[in-house]
């Protein structure tokens, strides 16, 4: 406690001292960014696809800002550890962070206590990608269309399984209960890849997963995808109606975004920015985007700010509904 | 046949210049890295995630494979010298191996490691390419109920077949068990015992827990001892195990394999429950029980032979299904995505080079693993005649590396000195650490699975039994039970667990 205390208190005089010296010298310094490499906090465990995403991008920046883009996964908490330690970093544009629609929007949502404020504690960068999210059923259950699950939920009690308690996927099923008006149980795993195990296996015969993760089983026929949860179709799978075709307004994905501490210099932020564009500009990078079925929106950072208000706006009555909370 | 003529495609592909030069490098990696007690496959991977960018998928995928089962031969190479488990998986080889490392048996132990896991390589290798789609039918069958009956008919086998201080190997589990519910309670988020640390909300991690326990403790232990400074047997004897210790091993080796060869295919720590359930079988058929923890050869050669199994079988669901088994696993996925290959199903009928082309390649990465290290041992061993004012330091600072290397977590090196301690005291009150690690890799599998099973029957306790493949796994845990409790065999109980005078 001691120890954690006096590095936060450590950190904070550093991070008043830069600022103070940014204040004095403003911009020399700024000019040559960046003179050093680059740390891309990953608030996930490697493997997972805000990780992928987060790999490609940080390869193609190096190249772009002349720096390696050195990427550190610090996951646990569901990704706040990550976000909490880029929230306390100094705010150069050294330590920045893959942000996700759980570290800006649900997480600071759920939990009770706040290690971070998603809004007064980061500087936002670019908003990179969007990625559906995909309800998929057993190939056995009696239902080909949303309408005719919703139906069945009706008539009989089921269950969803999800990658946890409060990720994306939960939430997107608790939207789809709400909406639609139906009690289905919630089965949470720790992870996407238990919960598609137990959806092939017939244990669970629903699930809410990400379109990448899901769609290898989607294809081969072990999966029947009902419905994509983006507004409009996937051009990976444009067989799959969208589930706001049947539920109108229906409208949830999982996104990555690059934020910087709150204090970053602008002339920092718009380099980063700029970095983050022209790699996901590249065929290459657009091309592995394509294979997670990740749509590019590379925006700039007042994009990014509104689009984080509005997923706040968004999901804020979604978690109140579905009585979600976490110490 | 097609079987024969899918391995031929396979043989075809990774016996190319190019593949083999990278087989070679992800063997040679992962032992390296398996030899550094604590930095592990997974931060290894993910650091060479983006360099296989630029590699054909099939040579990426053969490298990553290749550090994968490379560090787990290298990861039993210090279990056996240091006692510092260097993989999850190989924290049971410690117990044995390290004391035959006292003994002057170093050598031996670390050929039959070698030759017990080439042996469960060669096999397993086999078996995925046979059953690859079987089994994966088999693991798919296992709903939360089946682990359930699983778990418990494992901690049922392993308390229950000790005696003596059954009692300290009871205390020990279940503190275990507490370990592990250390995080967040995975069905409502609630916090447990974490103290209020959020850098502990997903659990204590393994690999802190282990190299605690077994690691710092045994530092500690030697550094109090002047007079019996063990750590650095200097002679390590011959290498190439005698007529009679092959005979001891086949057993082990072979009863090793299947069982790991069986549990790698289940996701969760396949690897490390296969090692567990190794020792204790061959603890129970062993002739002279007394032997194990005082360097049994048995204790070696299975859990390795076990252990490698389990990390060749663990591709099967991945190979088959494009479902992880494990971090590493999960890490492979990723590097088939980036290379545009999406995982699953389908991966074996249109990319039958790449498929076919991994699995021929394990073979031959065994094959190469058993080459290098048979002479390399000559060099692990050389370790052990490093005086340790400069080893010790050298250890701690490896493995702190890897511990924080794992997710960047100041408070796993934390728990690293707490559990250092912790297995000190324990070692001093004659408390084994082996059961507190089965309890702690246990208890929180047993509460998720225990606890979905009952979500997904609405409550109803009877769908452990209703199911016949959990019916099975309990009936078989009762049977264990009351074999035990039988007065004639319990005079022949044995000792399991408790393989005490440290």
């Amino acid at each position: 406690m001691t120890a954690d205390f006096t590095r936060r208190a450590m950190l904070a005089t550093t991070a008043a001292l830069t600022m103070t010296l940014a204040l004095t010298h403003a911009s020399p310094a700024q000019a040559d960014f960046p003179d050093r490499s680059i740390t891309l906090v990953i608030p996930f465990a490697a493997g997972g696809s805000t990780d992928l995403v987060g790999r490609v991008v940080a390869e193609r920046m190096s190249q772009d800002l002349g720096q390696q883009v050195i990427v550190q996964n610090v996951g646990g908490a569901g990704g706040s550890l990550g976000a909490t330690q880029v929230a306390e970093a100094e705010p150069d544009g050294y330590t920045i962070l893959m942000g996700t629609v759980a570290t800006h929007a649900l997480n600071p949502l759920i939990l009770k206590q706040k290690p971070y404020d998603p809004v007064a504690d980061f500087a936002p960068v670019s908003l990179l990608v969007l990625v559906p999210n995909v309800l998929a059923v057993h190939p056995d259950v009696p239902a080909d269309t949303v309408q005719e699950l919703i139906d069945l939920a009706k008539a009989e009690p089921l269950a969803y399984a999800s990658s946890g308690n409060g990720t994306p996927l939960h939430l997107s099923g608790e939207l789809f209960k709400s909406m639609a008006g139906v009690d289905i149980t919630h089965i949470p795993y720790k992870g996407s890849g238990p919960a598609l195990t137990d959806v092939l296996g017939k244990q669970v015969p629903i699930i809410f997963d990400n379109l990448p993760s899901a769609s290898g089983h989607v294809s081969s026929g072990k999966l029947k995808a009902l419905g994509v949860t983006t507004a409009e179709r996937s051009p990976a799978f444009p067989d799959v109606p969208a589930i706001g075709e049947t539920l109108p307004g229906y409208e949830t994905y999982s996104w990555n975004a690059l934020f910087a501490p709150a204090g970053t210099p602008p002339e920092v932020v718009t380099r980063l920015a700029d970095a983050a564009k022209a790699a996901m500009a590249d065929p290459k990078v657009a091309e592995q985007m394509a294979t997670f079925s990740a749509t590019i929106v590379a925006s700039d950072p007042a994009a990014l700010a509104e689009h984080v208000a509005a997923e706040m706006a968004k999901w804020e009555p979604v978690v109140k509904g579905a009585n979600v909370s976490m110490d | 046949m097609e079987f024969l003529s899918n391995l031929a495609l396979g043989f075809s592909v990774a016996s190319s210049l190019e593949n083999l030069t990278f087989c070679l490098i992800g063997v040679l990696l992962g032992t390296l890295i398996g030899v550094l007690p604590g930095i592990g496959a997974t931060a290894t991977i993910a650091m060479l995630l983006p360099i296989t960018f630029q590699l054909e998928p099939v040579s990426s995928l053969i490298m990553l494979a290749g550090i994968y089962y490379g560090a787990q031969y290298g990861g039993s190479t210090t279990a056996i010298l240091i006692n510092m488990p260097g993989e999850s998986s190989s924290a049971v080889t410690a117990i044995d191996g390290y004391q035959m490392a006292r003994k002057g048996r170093a050598g031996i132990a670390l050929a039959v490691a070698a030759i017990g896991s080439f042996f469960a390589g060669t096999v397993s290798t086999f078996l995925v390419a046979l059953f690859a789609p079987l089994l994966t039918t088999v693991a798919l069958k296992f709903g939360s109920a089946e682990y359930f009956s699983l778990m418990v008919l494992g901690l049922i086998m392993s308390v229950a077949l000790a005696h003596g201080s059954v009692l300290k190997a009871l205390a020990m589990v279940v503190l275990g068990l507490l370990l592990g519910m250390v995080g967040s309670d995975i069905y409502d988020g609630t916090p447990r015992f974490t103290m209020g640390i959020t850098a502990y909300a997903d659990g204590l991690n393994f690999v802190a827990v282990a190299v605690g326990v077994f690691g710092i403790a045994e530092i500690l232990r030697n550094l109090e001892d002047e007079h019996d400074r063990q750590v650095l047997t200097s002679h390590v004897g011959r290498l190439w195990p005698t007529r009679e210790d092959f005979r001891a091993i086949v057993g082990p080796v072979l009863r090793g394999t299947g069982l790991g060869s069986v549990l790698g295919i289940l996701p969760g720590g396949g690897a490390i429950l296969a090692s567990f359930a190794s020792y204790t079988v061959e603890k129970k058929l062993s002739k002279n029980p007394g032997e194990f923890g005082h360097g049994a050869i048995a204790g070696v050669a299975g859990p390795e032979s076990a252990n490698n199994a389990g990390a060749q079988t663990s591709f099967i669901p991945l190979l088959t299904l494009g479902i992880p088994a494990n971090p590493v696993m999960a890490l492979m996925i990723g590097a088939m995505i980036i290379q545009g290959i999406v995982p699953g199903p389908n991966v074996a009928s249109e990319q039958p080079g790449l498929f076919w082309g991994i699995i021929a390649s394990m073979w031959i990465g065994n094959l190469m693993l058993v080459v290098l290290n048979l002479p390399l041992i000559g060099l692990w061993v050389k370790l052990l005649k490093v005086p340790y004012f400069i080893l010790f330091p050298i250890i701690m600072a490896m493995c702190s590396i890897g511990v924080y290397s794992v997710a960047s977590n100041t408070w796993d090196l934390y728990a690293v000195a707490f559990f250092g301690l912790l297995g000190y005291v324990m070692g001093k009150l004659r408390f084994e650490p082996a059961p507190l690690l089965l309890g702690f890799v246990l208890g929180p599998l047993l509460e998720e699975h225990l606890r979905r099973a009952l979500i997904l029957s609405r409550g109803d306790a009877a769908t452990f039994i209703n199911r016949p493949i959990s019916l099975t796994l309990l009936l078989l845990a009762v049977g264990v039970l009351v074999l035990v409790f039988l007065p004639a065999i319990r005079k022949s109980r044995d000792e399991v667990f408790t393989e005490s005078e440290g």
